[in-house]
C-alpha cells in the first residue's frame, strides 16, 4: 500500500513538475494543509555555503523547493515569508549514506511444507535482492522526525534482511504530504550475515553463496541473450534473484556491503576483487587497521555515525590491582584509537561519508563532536555529512551545498553547527520548513544552585507509540544519594503488566533520566527516558532501543505525608 | 581442559567461536618487503614462489643439537637461515653480514612443529547446514588476531591445518596456516604455497546433525556412503556437462548454452582430478575401510584420515591406499564411536607403514604436541626420530608440504624451534620459535599480554584462580608437611 503511494508519487514527480504548482493553486484545499506560500527568505543569517567556506552574512531565498539565491542584496518577492536569521547559522542539510528511518522489518515468510534447511528457498535464506527498501517503508516512523531533527534532509534507506537484503532508495525527510522519493534501486544491500538454522548460516557460507549467485547471474544473462537471437534453444530459467542481480553484475548499481570490522572489510573487498562489482563499504566501526587497504581498494566508505559505548571505560576503577590496571590501559588505548579513526581516514585522504543504520539520532551530535575532538577536522566532518555523501550517492548536482538551483535542504542552527550548545531551530527540507523548540541550557544542580524537584514516590505515566497509547506506574525511591525504582508496562509478550527495575536513575537539576530493560520477542531492549520534572509532572522522551523516540508523560501521585 | 577437549573433538557445535572486532593497537608495516625468490633446481626442489608480502628473516643458530628428523641428529651443529630459507646445516658456519647469531649450546633445535588438525585462527568453523558444503573456504574466515596462534608458537608449532568442522559429510576447504604472529592481513598467515585440502567427516557427527537433527540423509553410516557416492557421481556429470559446453561453444555458430555453475560440484570434481587432499574425520574401522573403497572406486589417492581411533584395525589398508592417519596420542571415549581405542594406535599404524601424525584439534593441546609425540615412546616404543616425525615431516607429508617444511634440510623453509631439554623429555621447554627465519616467539621476551587486538568496549575483570579445591582436599594435613618444607627451605 505504502509502496503504491510512493510509486504513484514518482510518476507524478516525473511527468508533472509544472502541474504541481499551477494546478494546486487552481484547486480549493479541503484538507487545509496547503501552504500559504512556498517562497521563504531567511534574512541576514550566517551562511556556510559549503564545507570549508567561512560563514558569510547573507540572505537565502527559497522557492518551490529550490534555493533561488544566496547573497546580500537580494530583492525579495512579496510572497516570500521572512524568517529573521540574524542570530542563525545556515548549513547545507546533512545527507546520510545509509539510514533505517522508516524501515519496518518485514515478517519472515512462511516456510513451505517441503522446507529443507540445507537448500532453502532464497526468500527464506535472506537472499531477496528483488526487494526494495520502499516495500517496507512507513512515513509515520518516528525515526524520520528524529533524524530530521538532527540535521538530515536526504537519506539512502536500506531494507532490513539477510545476506542480500534488497535495493536501497534515496528519499527526502520532507513534508508528510509530499512524495519524498528521489531515486529508487540505488544499490544492492549486502552483508555477511547468515540465516539462522539454514544454508548459508555463517559468513563462510554467505561468501560461497554470494559467489554462486553472482556467477549464475552472469550465466543466466548469457543464456537470455542467446535466447533472443538463436532459435531452437531451451528457454532460460528466469529467477527473481538472478533478475534482481543483473544491475549489480552489469555495474549499473553498486553493492552496499555492511562490513563493521576490519576482517569483514577485507572479506567484502576480497569478494569485490574476485568478481569486479562496484563496492560501497558501510557500517564501518573498526577500520583503523585497514585504512591503507580501504584506500587502495578505491571503494566508497561509509563510517557508522556512532562512537563505541564507554561503559567499560567508565567502569575502570582507580583502585584496581596492577594487573587489571595494565589491562584497563589497553582498553582505554583501544577506545581512544577508535575515536581517532575518522580523523585517520581524513589524513589518508579518503572521502568518506556516514551510515546511520542502527544509530540513535540523539547520539549523533555527540559522536561527531567526539570525532572532532579526536582529530577529525570540522571541515572533513561537514564534508562527510554533505558533499562526500552527495558524491557517493550521485547527488552532487542537486544537493550537498547551498547554491542557487540546488534543493532547498538547510540546517538553521543557533550556533556554529558542531559547537557544544548549538541547537537546530529550523530545518528546511525540500523547501518545507520544520520548526523545533530550542531550550536555554539549564544550570546543573551540581553547581550547588537551585532546588531539586521531588521525584520519590509513585508516578502514573502514559506513553504514545505507533502501537497506541499505553501507560503504567513508575515508582522511585531514594537510597542514600542514589535513586532506585521500578516501572510497570504492558507486557509485550502477552496480556497484563510486566515490571522492570529502573537503572541509572539520575536527577540533574530538573532533568530526570532513567532506563530499563524489556524483553520483547526474545529480544532485550533498553528503554531510555529523559525529561523535565516540575511540580510533580514529568514531560519526557522515551527512546526504545533503535526503534525511535516517543512522548512520555508522568504525574506524581500525592502522598498522605505533607510536603514540607 | 578435559571437558573442552571433549567438546572440541567430539561435537561440532562448540567450535563456532565468538570474536570481537575492534581496532588494532598498532599497524604492522613490516611485511611490505617484496621478495620473490627462486630456488635453484640444483637443490632438487621445485621452484617455489613465495607469497609477495610475508616477512622473511635470516638467523644463524650455532652449536646446538640439531634434530634434523630426516638426516639424524647432528651434535654441536649450526643452522643458517637466509631470507627465510635454510641455507646451510653443518659445523663452523660463519654468520654472514647482518645475520644475528644465536648460541644454541646445550639446546636442541628441531623443525617447527606442524599440527595437521586444528581450528585455530578461524572466525567460523562449521557451515553445518548441508551434508556437502565443499564450496566454502576457510581461507575466507581466517582471523590472524587469535591469541591462540601465539600460544601455539610458544609450544613450538609453526604450521597448523585450520580445518572446517565435522558437521558435514563433505565439509569446507581448509587453510594451512603459517604462524606469522603480528600479521594483520589474513593472507599473510595463510601458507599460500600449500596445496588445497578439504574436510570430510564420517559417523556420528554428520548423522547426528543432518539425520537426527534435520531428518535428512545421512541418518546412518550407509547414508554417509550414499552421500559420498552420489556427490562424486554428480560431480562427474557436472564436469561432463561443462566439458561438452566448452568444446561446443568453441565451434562456429554454437547453440550451446552454458550449464548452471555449481561450485560445490566443481570442488568435488577437483577432488576427483587429484587437485585436493581429503582430510577425513573418522573413528571406526568399518567407516575408514568404507571410505578407502569409495576412494578406490573413484580413483582418489589423496586421502588422509583424521582421529582414526580404530585405525590400528585397518593399518595395512591405510598404509597401502592412503596418505596415512593423523591421530590423538591418547584421547578417546568422549562419545560412543570412540570407545574402542588404544594409545598404541600411532605406533601400530607406523609399524604397518602408514604415515602417522599426532594432532591437537585443540587450542590448549597444540601447546605441547611434543609431549603428545613422546607418548608413542611409552606406548609402542617409537624411536626419537619416529616420534618426532609424527609432529614434523609426517604431518607435512599429509598436508602436501613436505618438500618445503617438516625437517631441517638445506633449501627448506626456515621454520625452527629451539628447546631447552630434548623435545621428547617431560622437562622440555621451547625457547624460541622461528617461521621463515623470523623469530615470533622468545621465552625471554614473552610479555604477559600478547593480544594484538583489544575491544574498546571490553570490561576487564580480575582473574582469580580458585585454590578452594586444593585447600579442602589437603585440609588438616599441613602439619605433616612441616618437616619436608623446612628441609626444602634449607636446601634453597
Amino acid at each position: 500500500m505504502k509502496k503504491e503511494l510512493l510509486r504513484a508519487g514518482v510518476f507524478c514527480l516525473l511527468v508533472s513538475g509544472w502541474l504541481s504548482s499551477s494546478m494546486a493553486h487552481a484547486q480549493s484545499d479541503p484538507s487545509g494543509k496547503k501552504r500559504i506560500t512556498d517562497t521563504y527568505a531567511i534574512t541576514n543569517a550566517t551562511v556556510f555555503t559549503a564545507p570549508g567556506n567561512p560563514g558569510i552574512k547573507a540572505t537565502v531565498l527559497i522557492n518551490d523547493g529550490l534555493i533561488q539565491d544566496v547573497g546580500t542584496n537580494i530583492s525579495l518577492p512579496k510572497e516570500a515569508k521572512t524568517i529573521v536569521g540574524d542570530s542563525l547559522f545556515i548549513y547545507p542539510a546533512f545527507i546520510a549514506g545509509t539510514s533505517d528511518a522508516g524501515i519496518i522489518k518485514p515478517n519472515d515468510p512462511e516456510r513451505p511444507e517441503d522446507f529443507v534447511s540445507s537448500n532453502p528457498p532464497d526468500e527464506i535464506a535472506g537472499i531477496t535482492p528483488w526487494r526494495s527498501a520502499l516495500d517496507h517503508f512507513s512515513p509515520k516512523d518516528s525515526k524520520i522526525e528524529d533524524l530530521r531533527k538532527t540535521g538530515f534532509a536526504l537519506v539512502q534507506i536500506t531494507p532490513a534482511g539477510g545476506m542480500l537484503a534488497g535495493k536501497a532508495a534515496i528519499i527526502l525527510l520532507g513534508n508528510e504530504n509530499s512524495t519524498n522519493l528521489l531515486i529508487q534501486n540505488t544499490a544492492l544491500v549486502a552483508s555477511l550475515n547468515g540465516s539462522r538454522g539454514m544454508y548459508p548460516a555463517t559468513a563462510v557460507g554467505v561468501m560461497a553463496k554470494f559467489r554462486e549467485v553472482y556467477d549464475n547471474t552472469k550465466l543466466t544473462s548469457q543464456r537470455s541473450e542467446m535466447y533472443k537471437t538463436v532459435t531452437g534453444l531451451k528457454r532460460p530459467e528466469i529467477t527473481p534473484t538472478y533478475s534482481a542481480m543483473q544491475d549489480v553484475v552489469t555495474g549499473k548499481i553498486p553493492v552496499l556491503f555492511s562490513a563493521p570490522s576490519e576482517l569483514e572489510i577485507r572479506r567484502a573487498i576480497s569478494l569485490q576483487k574476485e568478481k569486479g562489482f562496484n563496492l560501497i563499504l558501510t557500517d564501518l566501526e573498526d577500520y583503523e587497521g585497514v585504512i591503507d587497504v580501504l584506500k587502495s581498494s578505491g571503494s566508497s566508505v561509509l563510517v557508522k555515525l556512532e562512537i563505541p559505548d564507554d561503559k567499560a571505560i567508565k567502569a575502570q576503577k582507580e583502585d584496581a590491582t596492577d594487573e587489571v590496571k595494565v589491562l584497563n590501559a589497553r582498553v582505554k588505548d583501544a577506545y581512544n584509537k577508535a575515536l581517532a579513526q575518522a580523523g585517520k581516514l581524513e589524513e589518508a585522504g579518503i572521502p568518506f561519508a556516514f551510515s546511520t543504520v542502527g544509530v540513535k539520532s540523539e547520539n549523533i551530535m555527540k559522536a561527531l563532536q567526539s570525532m572532532i575532538e579526536n582529530g577529525l577536522s570540522e571541515k572533513a566532518a561537514l564534508e562527510a555529512l554533505t558533499t562526500n555523501s552527495a558524491s557517493i550517492l550521485g547527488l552532487s548536482s542537486v544537493a550537498g551545498t547551498i547554491e542557487k538551483g540546488k534543493m532547498a535542504n538547510l540546517i538553521l542552527s543557533t550556533d556554529s553547527i558542531f559547537a557544544e550548545n548549538s541547537q537546530i531551530k529550523h530545518m528546511v527540507v525540500d523547501g518545507y520548513i520544520f520548526n523545533f523548540e530550542t531550550k536555554s541550557k539549564k544550570k546543573s544542580s551540581k553547581d550547588g544552585h537551585g532546588e531539586q524537584p521531588k521525584i520519590e514516590g509513585n508516578w502514573d505515566y502514559t506513553s504514545e507509540t505507533p502501537a497506541g497509547s499505553s501507560g503504567g506506574e513508575l515508582s522511585i525511591q531514594k537510597e542514600g544519594s542514589d535513586y532506585t525504582g521500578t516501572i510497570t508496562y504492558d507486557d509485550p509478550s502477552g496480556s497484563g503488566k510486566a515490571t522492570s527495575p529502573l537503572k541509572n536513575v539520575v536527577l540533574d537539576g530538573s532533568t530526570l533520566s532513567f532506563s530499563f530493560d524489556i524483553t520483547a520477542n526474545g529480544m532485550e531492549i533498553t528503554v531510555d527516558v529523559s525529561g523535565e520534572v516540575s511540580d510533580g509532572s514529568l514531560e519526557a522522551t522515551m527512546t526504545v532501543g533503535e526503534f525511535g523516540s516517543f512522548p512520555f508523560k508522568g504525574t506524581l501521585n500525592p502522598t498522605l505525608i505533607a510536603t514540607k | 581442559m578435559k571437558l573442552s577437549r571433549t567438546q572440541e573433538s567430539g561435537t561440532w557445535m562448540i567450535l563456532i567461536h565468538a570474536k570481537f572486532h575492534v581496532p588494532l593497537k598498532k599497524r604492522n608495516h613490516k611485511y611490505m618487503k617484496k621478495t620473490t625468490y627462486f630456488l635453484a633446481a640444483l637443490l632438487g626442489l621445485s621452484i617455489q614462489i613465495a607469497s609477495a608480502q610475508v616477512k622473511k628473516g635470516s638467523v644463524l643458530i650455532k652449536n646446538a643439537t640439531v634434530l634434523t628428523i630426516t638426516n639424524g641428529t647432528l651434535e654441536n651443529s649450526d643452522v643458517l637461515v637466509q631470507d627465510g630459507i635454510i641455507k646451510k646445516v653443518g659445523q663452523n658456519i660463519n654468520a654472514p653480514k647482518d645475520v644475528t647469531t644465536i648460541d644454541g649450546t646445550g639446546k636442541y633445535l628441531m623443525p617447527g612443529i606442524i599440527d595437521a588438525h586444528s581450528h585455530l585462527g578461524l572466525d567460523v568453523v562449521n557451515e553445518a547446514t548441508a551434508p556437502i558444503v565443499a564450496e566454502v573456504r576457510m581461507k575466507d574466515v581466517v582471523n590472524p588476531f587469535e591469541v591462540g596462534i601465539y600460544r601455539a608458537l610458544a609450544g613450538g608449532v609453526t604450521i597448523s591445518h585450520a580445518m572446517h568442522g565435522s558437521a558435514n559429510v563433505i565439509g569446507g576447504q581448509n587453510a594451512t596456516l603459517k604462524h606469522r604472529w603480528g600479521s594483520t592481513d589474513p593472507a599473510d598467515i595463510i601458507m599460500q604455497d600449500a596445496p588445497r585440502t578439504i574436510k570430510f567427516a564420517l559417523g556420528e557427527n554428520p548423522t547426528r546433525v543432518h539425520g537426527r537433527g534435520n531428518g535428512i540423509q545421512p541418518r546412518t553410516r550407509m547414508g554417509v556412503e550414499g552421500i559420498l557416492r552420489n556427490g562424486f557421481n554428480e560431480a562427474i556429470q557436472y564436469k561432463k556437462a561443462w566439458d561438452e559446453y566448452n568444446s561446443a561453444s568453441s565451434q562456429k555458430n554454437s547453440k550451446a548454452l552454458p550449464p548452471v555453475h555449481n561450485e560445490r560440484l566443481q570442488i568435488l570434481s577437483d577432488i576427483l582430478d587429484g587437485k585436493i587432499i581429503i582430510h577425513c574425520h573418522s573413528y571406526r574401522a568399518d567407516e575408514i575401510y568404507m571410505l578407502i573403497n569409495v576412494a578406490r572406486d573413484f580413483g582418489i589417492t589423496k586421502l588422509v584420515f583424521q582421529h582414526t581411533n580404530e585405525g590400528f584395525k585397518v593399518a595395512p589398508e591405510i598404509a597401502e591406499y592412503t596418505m596415512g592417519a593423523s591421530v590423538f596420542a591418547d584421547w578417546w571415549a568422549y562419545k560412543f564411536e570412540v570407545y574402542y581405542s588404544t594409545a598404541y594406535n600411532a605406533a601400530i599404524l607406523t609399524e604397518n607403514g602408514a604415515i602417522t601424525s599426532i594432532n591437537s584439534d585443540d587450542a590448549e593441546l597444540i601447546r605441547h604436541l611434543y609431549h603428545e609425540a613422546a607418548k608413542t615412546q611409552r606406548y609402542g616404543g617409537m624411536t626419537d626420530d619416529q616420534a618426532l616425525s609424527m609432529i614434523t615431516i609426517n604431518p607435512a607429508k599429509q598436508l602436501g608440504i613436505d618438500e618445503k617444511v617438516g625437517s631441517i634440510e638445506e633449501g627448506k623453509q626456515g621454520d625452527l624451534v629451539l628447546f631447552e631439554g630434548h623435545p621428547l623429555s617431560s622437562y622440555a621447554v621451547p625457547q624460541m620459535t622461528f617461521v621463515d627465519g623470523v623469530k615470533y616467539f622468545d621465552i625471554k621476551e614473552d610479555a604477559d599480554d600478547q593480544r594484538l587486538k583489544i575491544s574498546p568496549t571490553q570490561m576487564v575483570e580480575e582473574v582469580t584462580i580458585s585454590t578452594d579445591h586444593e585447600d579442602r582436599c589437603m585440609q588438616g594435613t599441613e602439619s605433616l608437611f612441616e618437616t619436608t618444607n623446612s628441609l626444602f627451605l634449607l636446601n634453597q
